[in-house]
């Protein structure tokens, strides 16, 4: 997993790739909290590159949802592969989280 | 096999050789510079030795020639009147001198005395008489002897070789001879010889008494070089240093003999006629005579005292090195005392022995540092190992702890099948096999009631103790919040309500429930964002059952849930799984994926429930091949009978 963040004007634009799964999981939530720690409120995960997601990663971004919401925060999904996808449909994810198609729609619906 | 040098004999060893080298440089040194000194100062007093002698000798000879020079020039002053007057005078010479043995005035023939055949009228010695004798004899002939003819023709004195006397008394003699001449007529005319024989045996008694150490020797050789004195007697007017270089056919020999007889004098390297050794050879020839002495002084005598300095010089210089040795021996042990120890003491420590203190080493040196270093080192790995143990101890109980939670988890799951022998209108059989030995899968089946058969699969985000533990949770409310008459999703709100409330650990739960109506085939189900089940139907059909867009357990409080309902005919298969199965992952990371799964599931229509769940755990393994497990595998399968045909009693 690969991990590259950016900082844009509505908030910081976070790329992963690879695989977020239970080995990776632990990094991705380290990342976060650091971005949190350092008064982000607003993340936009790009998940153009990753490839596979597990429950773990799951658990992951629903940890990030709660804790920015906790701060009045927001994150938006962007770019979701076919097989992440399947994952947050089936899981139910995709109804409590906002997805966008891409990052550029998702950072201009912020 | 090269063998163990310690380093005790790695230092002597160079140190050793070096002083040997260094010594036997000096030895060798001091051998040829004694050597050279001896030499010198042997020639010196060779020298000396045979100029003193010569001396002696020609004092002697000198004193013998002044006699018959004396009574020459007396016959040229003063010519006798008459045969008696010379007699006279002839006979007090020979009195008159020890030295002389004999004298003879020899005449020219025809110039004196009573016959025309010559007169030579001699006086010698014999025991303790005077004797007196005329040489003129036809049979002597004394004009043709060589004492009156060479210095008659050299017109000089001259010494005679020396000559075997039997007359004598076997004694060797010589004889010196004048010339004397008188005036006949104004004219200075050669008038005849005075000779005077003298013994050679003094002579002999000096160079024999000549005794360089044991073997050295004097002899003296005549002006032809014949033998006039020698140790060995058979050489003695019998032998010349011509006829023995000859016979050994020795150039040197005959060149020192030539260098003898022409009167030079030298210091030669020489071979002892008498013992065949390597000698120094000194000689010096007679002023008076022309003879020459030679003196031999054997080498290796006089080397004596040299070879013995030698001898000491290097027992000294052998003790000298046996001493340097044993200091040198006991110095590197003692440099390398604590190092053995220390070899010692790390083999028991490479022997796993980490209490035993290492020797203390007092020394402030590398050794010293080595040895602390060591302790040093002991006392870490001490340290090492003890953490070591204590964290694998620490381990292990986590494990058998794991072990238990294992067991603990199987327990709480169904593990008897078929589970309701005497309800024909369902068949049920499952596995959850977990990833590590807890995992956080779950499924139950329980009735609610004698008709509704309550069941569900899901799966805790993670794996785990936490999930298991969650697990647990999530199974244990699903039974209490499930009762007789609650519909499949009010079931799901329930339980999420309860699971979200501070979920600070933010896992939650996608679960599968449905309520089967065993008398109908009449199902309610409710998906919390679980993998959607199949429908195997007894036609061969695979379908897959309608999703109810539910949301994960645990994840967002006051959720509402949907229900949808199915009907089972008979034989239909009901097939609940968990993403364990979907993603199991081969070596090249790739999925099982759905289409894999429906396959297989539709290839086994009419198999009991048992047969298709194990060949599906069978071929999911096949196809991880070496690949680790990476998610928990549940599989829950529900086959439908239809009611019975007559009503149970």
């Amino acid at each position: 997993m690969e991990i590259r963040k950016q900082k844009t004007e509505k908030g910081v634009l976070v790329s992963v790739s690879g695989r977020l799964d239970a080995v990776t999981s632990p990094d991705f939530d380290k990342e976060m909290e650091g971005c949190i720690a350092g008064g982000e409120t607003v993340l936009v995960v790009d998940l153009q590159g990753l490839e596979y997601i597990s429950s773990a990663g799951l658990r992951s971004i629903l940890a990030v949802t709660k804790k920015l919401k906790a701060r009045n925060g927001k994150i938006v999904l962007a770019s979701l592969q076919s097989m992440v996808k399947e994952v947050f449909e089936i899981s139910g994810f995709s109804k409590i989280l906002p997805i966008f198609s891409s990052k550029e729609e998702a950072l201009s619906q912020l | 096999m090269k063998s163990r040098r310690g380093i005790a004999f790695r230092i002597a060893a160079p140190v050793l050789a070096s002083v040997t080298v260094i010594f036997l440089f000096i030895f060798g040194y001091n051998y040829f510079d004694a050597r050279r000194i001896v030499v010198r100062e042997v020639e010196e007093s060779a020298r000396n030795l045979a100029a003193a002698t010569v001396n002696r000798m020609d004092v002697v000879l000198g004193k013998v020639e002044k006699v018959p020079r004396n009574l020459a020039v007396f016959l040229e002053a003063s010519p006798p009147e008459d045969e008696r007057a010379l007699l006279k005078i002839l006979r007090a010479v020979v009195e008159g001198n020890g030295d002389i043995y004999g004298a003879a005035v020899a005449f020219e023939p025809g110039l004196f005395g009573p016959g025309p055949s010559g007169y030579a009228p001699y006086f010698y010695k014999s025991r303790d008489t005077i004797r007196y004798a005329d040489l003129a004899d036809e049979s002597y002939r004394y004009v043709s002897q060589d004492w009156y003819q060479i210095p008659r023709e050299l017109e000089c004195p001259v010494w005679t070789e020396p000559y075997f006397d039997e007359g004598a008394g076997n004694i060797v003699m010589s004889t010196f001879s004048v010339p004397f001449y008188l005036t006949v007529k104004g004219k200075r005319t050669f008038a005849g010889i005075v000779t005077a024989d003298i013994s050679l045996r003094w002579l002999q008694e000096i160079v024999a008494s000549i005794r360089i150490e044991d073997t050295g020797y004097g002899f003296l050789i005549s002006k032809n070089g014949t033998f006039v004195t020698h140790p060995l007697p058979r050489l003695v007017m019998n032998e010349t240093i011509f006829t023995i270089a000859e016979a050994r056919n020795d150039r040197t020999l005959r060149r020192i003999g030539r260098d003898m007889i022409h009167g030079k004098s030298g210091f030669v390297p020489f071979q002892s006629l008498l013992t065949g050794k390597s000698c120094w050879m000194v000689f010096a020839p007679l002023a008076s005579s022309g003879w020459s002495l030679g003196v031999l002084f054997p080498r290796d005598e006089l080397m004596a005292d040299v070879a013995a300095l030698n001898r000491s010089v290097l027992v000294l210089g052998i003790i000298g090195a046996l001493l340097l040795f044993a200091v040198i021996v006991f110095l590197s042990r003692s440099i390398t005392r604590p190092l053995r120890m220390l070899a010692g003491a790390t083999a028991e420590i490479s022997g796993g022995n980490l209490d035993n203190p290492l020797p203390p080493v007092a020394s402030r040196d590398e050794v010293g540092d080595l040895a602390r270093s060591f302790e040093s080192m002991r006392l870490s790995l001490k340290r090492y190992i003890a953490d070591l143990t204590e964290t694998t101890a620490a381990k292990e109980r986590i494990e058998s702890e794991l072990k238990i939670a294992h067991d603990i988890q199987m327990g709480i799951l169904h593990k008897v099948f078929p589970p309701y022998p005497d309800r024909p209108e369902i068949d049920i059989y499952a596995v959850l096999d977990p990833a590590k030995e807890v995992g956080g899968d779950l499924f139950d089946f329980f009735f609610l009631d004698d008709d509704h058969l309550c069941f569900h699969v899901g799966d805790v985000s993670g794996k785990g103790v936490p999930a298991s533990l969650f697990m647990a949770i999530t199974k244990t409310l699903i039974k209490t919040k499930a009762t007789r008459g609650l519909d499949a999703h009010k079931v799901l709100e329930r339980v999420n309500e309860d699971l979200s409330v501070d979920n600070t650990s933010f896992l939650f739960v996608t679960l599968f429930l449905g309520i089967l109506d065993v008398r109908t085939g009449r199902l309610q189900y409710s998906n919390g964002g679980h993998n959607r089940p199949y429908v195997l139907r007894a036609s061969g059909a695979l379908e897959t059952l309608a999703g109810t867009d539910g949301i994960a357990l645990g994840a967002v409080e006051d959720l509402s849930y949907e229900s949808k309902t199915v009907v089972l005919e008979r034989g239909d298969v009901l097939f609940l799984y968990t993403d364990g199965v979907t993603e199991a992952m081969n070596p090249a990371k790739e999925l099982y994926t759905e289409a894999r799964l429906e396959t297989e599931l539709a290839a086994r229509k009419g198999h009991p429930l048992k047969e298709i769940v194990l060949a599906l755990l069978e071929r999911i393994r096949d196809f991880a091949g070496g690949e680790p497990q990476a998610d928990d595998i549940t599989m829950l399968t529900i086959q439908y009978n239809g009611a019975p045909e007559s009503p149970r009693s």
